[in-house]
């Protein structure tokens, strides 16, 4: 690729056509607890954020036509999303919260041989 | 000191002889090369976010809290500023491969004086959460005394200092090597036909933005709605 061959005027545009966008984003992040799914704040404001990055990626670290370095990409994020859709729901049973310094110890119920009481008595 | 240039010579299998190209010469091998390093980047970043979102499932009440306290005005200036740098960051690269050497450089500065205005936000930031008594090492982030916030918003705070500290060093860092890229286009070492490491260093500085652009979510947002 010759990365010299280039239109500055034009290029120029497409730089501020996504700095218009993001700023549009970034607009749409402080206004969405507000005014709409205020109940689903963190799962909107991921996927407002992962559209900034994916924006981000495309234009302004010229992914856009890049063949190898895109599935070198897709499969970093790939084991990362792995990670994450095997441990989240994972957290749902979580076995270990006597050991655990990640869990309040105010709330857990430690089971004594034929007694089980809890740490708030 | 300065060395003379030798060049490489390697033999192919047919007998032929060809100059070795040094990183400079090598404009997609340096950017491959770059790539890698960034997604050591990516996935150190990735498993610090999944350890967020695993004790965000944990303390999810206390979380909301926690990041409704931050100071959202300052975050979201922070989110602005890194938002241009990263357009003059990439303007400078553009006006290097058109040949404009002098607007490159003046972009480059442009960049450097926005990352010391993050760096100053950040710090006025920090300060006042130490001035309210939520710091590393102080009380209130110290589990089994009167100061101590819920535990959740312990794990919070750890996270937060520990995410924005380590991307304010990246900051540092960058700043460091446009400094360092300033010299190098000065000494005439990058040029518009040999411009791999300011694409390299414009490479970084938008990793730097990509990691902001889910940290700003993550603290400063979750607890938006929540009415303090």
């Amino acid at each position: 690729m010759d990365t010299n061959k280039i239109d500055y005027a034009k290029e120029k545009v497409g730089y501020y056509k996504v700095l218009g966008g993001l700023l549009l984003l970034t607009t749409l992040t402080f206004i969405q607890p507000h005014m709409f799914l205020e109940h689903y704040t963190f799962t909107v404001q991921i996927m407002i954020g992962a559209t900034k990055a994916w924006i981000i990626l495309m234009y302004y670290m010229h992914m856009k036509g890049e063949t190898l370095i895109g599935w070198t990409v897709v499969f970093a994020v790939s084991l990362v999303v792995f990670f994450f859709t095997v441990v989240i729901p994972d957290v749902n049973h979580f076995q270990f919260k006597e050991e655990s310094h990640i869990t309040s110890q105010a709330h857990i119920e430690v089971d004594y041989g034929h007694h089980t009481a809890s740490h708030e008595e | 000191m300065s060395h003379e240039y030798v060049p490489e010579i390697a033999t192919s299998r047919d007998g032929k002889q060809h100059e070795v190209q040094g990183w400079q010469g090598d404009f997609y091998g340096g950017k491959l090369g770059f790539w890698l390093f960034m997604l050591t980047e990516v996935m150190m970043f990735g498993a610090m976010f999944l350890v967020l979102t695993y004790y965000y499932s944990l303390h999810q009440q206390d979380f909301i809290d926690a990041s409704s306290h931050l100071n959202r005005l300052l975050g979201g200036t922070n989110t602005v500023v890194l938002l241009i740098s990263a357009l003059t960051m990439g303007l400078g690269l553009l006006r290097m491969r058109t040949g404009d050497v002098k607007g490159a450089k003046l972009m480059i500065y442009a960049t450097i004086i926005l990352a010391i205005i993050f760096l100053g936000i950040k710090a006025v930031e920090w300060r006042e959460e130490f001035e309210h008594g939520v710091f590393l090492g102080l009380d209130a982030l110290q589990s089994g005394n009167e100061h101590s916030r819920p535990f959740g918003q312990i794990l919070f705070y750890g996270m937060y200092f520990t995410m924005t500290g380590l991307h304010g060093f990246h900051i540092i860092i960058g700043i460091g090597l446009m400094i360092w890229l300033l010299k190098r286009i000065n000494a005439g070492k990058v040029t518009t036909e040999h411009h791999i490491l300011h694409f390299n260093i414009a490479l970084y500085w938008d990793l730097v933005h990509l990691i902001w652009v889910f940290v700003f979510p993550y603290y400063y947002m979750i607890g938006a709605g929540s009415g303090h």
